[in-house]
């Protein structure tokens, strides 16, 4: 391993980013847009033009409205000028060539990861070249010919618009900006500072053709050859290089407004670092460090940190990953090699594959480059399973098991429900993305048709509240008989309005999920092998993958609780764990909000008994840090140490947000005096100020661990 | 035998070496004005009232009960830090502690103790830790027993007993404004610590401005006779003088 010590943390940004990153949060970029959409569909209805062509179309009519904004003090360029996607066809036509399909959210194809190594080391023109070549093998499939026409047509206006880019840069006198775009993306980049420059262009156009949720994938992997040669070579030190890096940060921050999601911040602008290597061999590098520190510096929602981890991981590294931790951002979020691989290859993937993961966007475990998945298909709701059982197995005086049985049978239903309708899934053409994954070009298909893994994930959603309801109704009504059923019925269906005691008993006496308490956790482990089950019994997703399922929530924690327009699935109601109806269920893996919990070891206990090699799509455990934890000169090695007992513990992902609840709730009522405040909501960050309400009362209604305002042990 | 424990916590960082588990134990000799935990100070079970609703602050343990409960958590422990017994005074049930101590399974052991106890009984317990935490607050008698309700004889004895084991540990100085931050005892505690032969670490814990807030809850009055909005003097010089190696917790 490169030694740690190569590089210092960056402590704070220089005047110039500090200036850009002011404008930036101010929007004041926001006069380069333009008010009016461009039309597409005209001219593709007016040539009668296919699919795929009309997607390669939009393309390039989006690179080719783009105003080429170069702002005096910015040294990688591209901001986005054209607001919204166009459609490229009208709403009635869209209607009947997707009829009897189901499409995935928006319909493009999102929450994947290119294959950027492959991108910046070939360049377009390469690209260009293999999809020509392939033209000349596959002339006579019509198919593949107009596919890689098509995949060829927007390389073109890639290449174009970072010429009109160059062009502009030379009318300003600015020859370095106008050097670094006559080189990249078209050719290979050779210097750290190309390599970016390749990177913040050919991501943007992604979101151009209507793509979001695109995934950064391994950046210090595939970047950290470009900025060693530069230092080796003496081209850049490793200020040049963090001034850049943050510089290239802070470019991510410029559109995301633009971005589709559920709230702001939610885009999957997601990064990956550490792990091994596709040999096995250590992948932690100087830049892994360099990330770390940068992130910090810039403090801004984009791009989100993630940090593969080991047993063998450096106290150094991680100590330098929990001062990103320490100031809220919610990143990194860490991901256990020890059990992410083992599950990624129970899943079907190759071991060199399994071993090169990274999160699709939020915290979907994916291949780069490989992986063509629908890793958020949709979701399971755990607590809808259990509460349709109990309520129905309490009316039935039936016994215990056969309530079990009965949750069992709705997970299917569901998963059945979910397969169903995704089998029809339709991907519209993705030429542009095809061009930065794996052997699309080479093979002549368009990325939208597969890749080498097709799998579709289910997020298996409100899982603590599922157990905790079915513990509370084993122990309470069944073994030790003080609730009769018809009183909890009863409760269930009023919402516990005449029956307080009852909820306070099901709230404060019943085992708990988050006590390693084996009477909460056994049915933890219960609901996710049945969900397992329930994927592997589902067969074939229609693509030639499975449907992985997961332990995230995603919004469902939300929707569940109070309805949602966007989901299939009802609200739950009163639930059995003394939940009463319209109170949020805990975000992907965390215990149930407002249980006494012993802290944040039983917590990783307790959750440490999932099997995850069956639970292999991702979904953090979620836990909450008080930032006076982080007092004390040792307090980042410890919150450290605390990773490394995360990893031993068995638990496959982390989320560590550090929050103080006081400054959460004057942010509420003084809005304005914390408009940069941040934090993580489920997989990914935003700033508190812009969420929801709902959002906002959820963070501020979960465990806290480590804080000293009630506490026993602060001196 | 059984104790009477008020929490149990999990990922305490500033109570020993890693990240650890630290059990409080009910029951204190000393009235310290500035105690943060008053629900320390009883040893009986209490029940806490405050706006959030009434709480039982005080659980009766076997001494088999608690090991086990600590002892699951070894496989995390072990590793990262350990268990730690403070209080309240952890020596006020030094029998039980003891006990405990025997029941766990390769932990690393810290005992955060005021040191204010019967030395067999201070020596019963630190002899089974790997690491102690030693309060240290006022060198003047006289000011010892006004601010804290005892004699500081026993502590200073104990602190001589703690140096002669070779048991690893830290005195841990509290920071309260005008009272134990004076420049005259931060230089008596210097003067003190610097003749102990082990040549421990000072850590100066600056005063915790909530330690007021769960007084009512405890049917207390919080009354304090010194100003707690003062600013606290965290002058590490009189311990450099004597080549002391101090820092702030």
């Amino acid at each position: 391993m490169t030694t740690l010590e190569a590089f210092t943390p960056l402590q704070e940004l220089p005047a110039r980013l500090t200036e850009m990153k002011r404008r930036i949060r101010a929007r004041e970029h926001d006069r380069f847009r333009d008010t009016e959409t461009i039309d597409v569909q005209s001219e593709c209805d007016a040539q009668g033009l296919s699919w795929p062509r009309r997607a390669a179309r939009l393309t390039r009519r989006m690179c080719e409205a783009q105003t080429a904004v170069i702002e005096p003090d910015e040294r990688i360029v591209f901001t986005r000028t054209v607001r919204t996607v166009p459609a490229y066809y009208s709403p009635e036509e869209w209607a009947s060539r997707t009829a009897g399909r189901t499409l995935h959210e928006l319909g493009p194809i999102s929450n994947i990861c290119a294959d950027w190594g492959m991108v910046l080391s070939q360049g377009l023109l390469a690209r260009k070249e293999a999809a020509l070549a392939a033209r000349q093998r596959l002339d006579a499939e019509t198919e593949a010919v107009e596919f890689l026409d098509c995949a060829a047509e927007t390389i073109d206006a890639v290449l174009a618009l970072a010429q009109r880019y160059a062009e502009t840069a030379r009318q300003m006198g600015r020859r370095d900006v106008a050097e670094i775009l006559a080189r990249v993306p078209a050719h290979p980049a050779r210097t750290f500072h190309e390599a970016l420059q390749s990177l913040r262009l050919c991501h943007a156009v992604l979101w151009l053709g209507g793509h979001y949720h695109c995934g950064l994938g391994r950046f210090d992997q595939y970047m950290w050859p470009y900025l060693k040669a530069d230092l080796e070579a003496g081209r850049i030190d490793e200020s040049e290089a963090e001034e850049l890096l943050a510089e290239f940060f802070i470019s991510l921050n410029k559109d995301s407004d633009l971005y589709p999601g559920i709230q702001q911040g939610d885009n999957g602008q997601s990064l990956m670092l550490g792990g091994v290597k596709r040999d096995g061999s250590d992948g932690v590098n100087p830049l892994t460090v360099m990330v770390l520190g940068v992130a910090r510096a810039v403090a801004l929602i984009d791009p989100k940190i993630n940090l593969r981890v080991d047993r063998n991981i450096s106290l150094d590294l991680l100590a330098v990953a929990a001062e990103l931790t320490r100031i809220g951002l919610g990143f990194p979020q860490y991901a256990n090699d020890e059990v992410v691989i083992p599950g990624l290859m129970a899943a079907g993937y190759e071991l060199e594959d399994a071993r090169d993961y990274t999160v699709a966007a939020c915290w979907e475990f994916c291949i780069p480059g490989l992986g063509m998945e629908v890793v958020n298909i949709g979701a399971a709701s755990m607590s809808a399973a259990v509460d349709k059982a109990v309520r129905a197995g309490l009316a039935a005086s039936e016994s215990f098991d056969a309530i079990l049985k009965g949750v069992e049978a709705d997970l299917r239903a569901q998963v059945n429900v979910l397969a169903e309708a995704s089998r029809k899934l339709f991907l519209p053409p993705a030429p542009y993305y095809s061009v930065l994954m794996d052997g699309c070009l080479e093979r002549g298909r368009d990325l939208s048709l597969g890749a080498k893994y097709n799998n579709f994930g289910i997020h298996g959603a409100t899982s603590s509240n599922a157990a905790d309801a079915l513990a509370a109704v084993k122990t309470l009504v069944f073994d030790e008989k003080k609730v009769s059923p018809e009183r909890l019925l009863r409760a269930l269906e009023t919402d516990f309005a005449e029956d307080e005691a009852l909820r306070k008993e099901l709230r404060e006496n019943a085992p708990k999920v988050g006590n390693y308490d084996e009477r909460a956790d056994a049915f933890l482990v219960k609901l996710f092998d049945m969900f397992a089950d329930a994927c592997a019994a589902v067969g074939g997703n229609g693509r030639g993958g499975r449907y992985r399922p997961g332990s995230g929530s995603a919004m469902y924690y939300v929707w569940l609780a109070r309805g949602h327009d966007g989901m299939r699935e009802p609200a739950v109601g009163a639930t059995a764990d003394g939940r009463k109806a319209g109170e949020y269920f805990s975000s992907s893996l965390a215990p149930s909000p407002g249980v006494f919990v012993r802290g944040p070891f039983s917590v990783l206990q307790s959750f440490g008994r999932i099997d995850y090699r069956r639970v292999s799509n991702g979904g953090p455990l979620t836990m909450e840090l008080s930032d006076s934890l982080f007092r004390g000169r040792d307090a980042t090695r410890k919150v450290g140490t605390f990773v490394r007992a995360f990893v031993q513990s068995g638990c496959q992902q982390l989320q560590l947000n550090t929050l103080n609840v006081d400054t959460l709730r004057d942010a509420q009522i003084h809005p304005e005096l914390h408009k940069n405040l941040v934090v993580r909501v489920w997989g990914w960050s935003g700033y508190f100020c812009e969420l929801d309400k709902d959002y906002q009362d959820q963070i501020i209604g979960r465990h806290i661990y480590g804080s000293c305002s009630a506490d026993a042990t602060c001196q | 035998m059984t104790g009477v424990v008020f929490d149990i916590r999990e990922l305490t960082v500033h109570d020993g070496p890693g990240i650890r588990t630290s059990v409080f134990l009910k029951g204190c000799p000393l009235r310290c004005q500035w105690c943060h935990n008053p629900e320390g100070m009883s040893p009986e079970p209490q029940l806490l009232r405050s706006a959030a609703g009434e709480r039982l602050a005080g659980r009766v343990y076997t001494s088999e009960e608690l090991a086990v409960i600590l002892n699951r958590q070894a496989p995390l422990l072990r590793e990262s830090g350990g268990v730690t017994f403070s209080g309240g005074e952890p020596l006020m049930q030094a029998q039980f502690v003891a006990e405990v101590i025997d029941r766990l399974d390769g932990l690393h052991i810290a005992l955060d103790t005021s040191g204010f106890a019967p030395e067999k009984d201070f020596a019963l317990v630190a002899g089974g830790c790997d690491f102690v935490l030693f309060d240290l607050k006022l060198m003047d008698a006289d000011a010892h027993r006004r601010w804290t309700g005892v004699d500081n004889g026993p502590i200073l004895r104990n602190l001589f007993v703690l140096d002669e084991t070779k048991i690893p540990y830290v005195v841990r100085v509290p920071l309260v404004p005008s009272v134990t931050d004076t420049e005259e005892n931060l230089r008596a505690i210097a003067s003190a610590v610097s003749r102990l032969s082990a040549h421990p670490r000072v850590e100066l814990v600056p005063y915790n401005r909530s330690a007021g807030g769960k007084y009512a809850a405890c049917g207390l009055e919080w009354r304090p006779a010194f100003d707690e909005s003062a600013p606290y003097n965290d002058n590490l010089m009189p311990f450099q003088e004597l080549d002391v190696e101090a820092s702030l917790a």
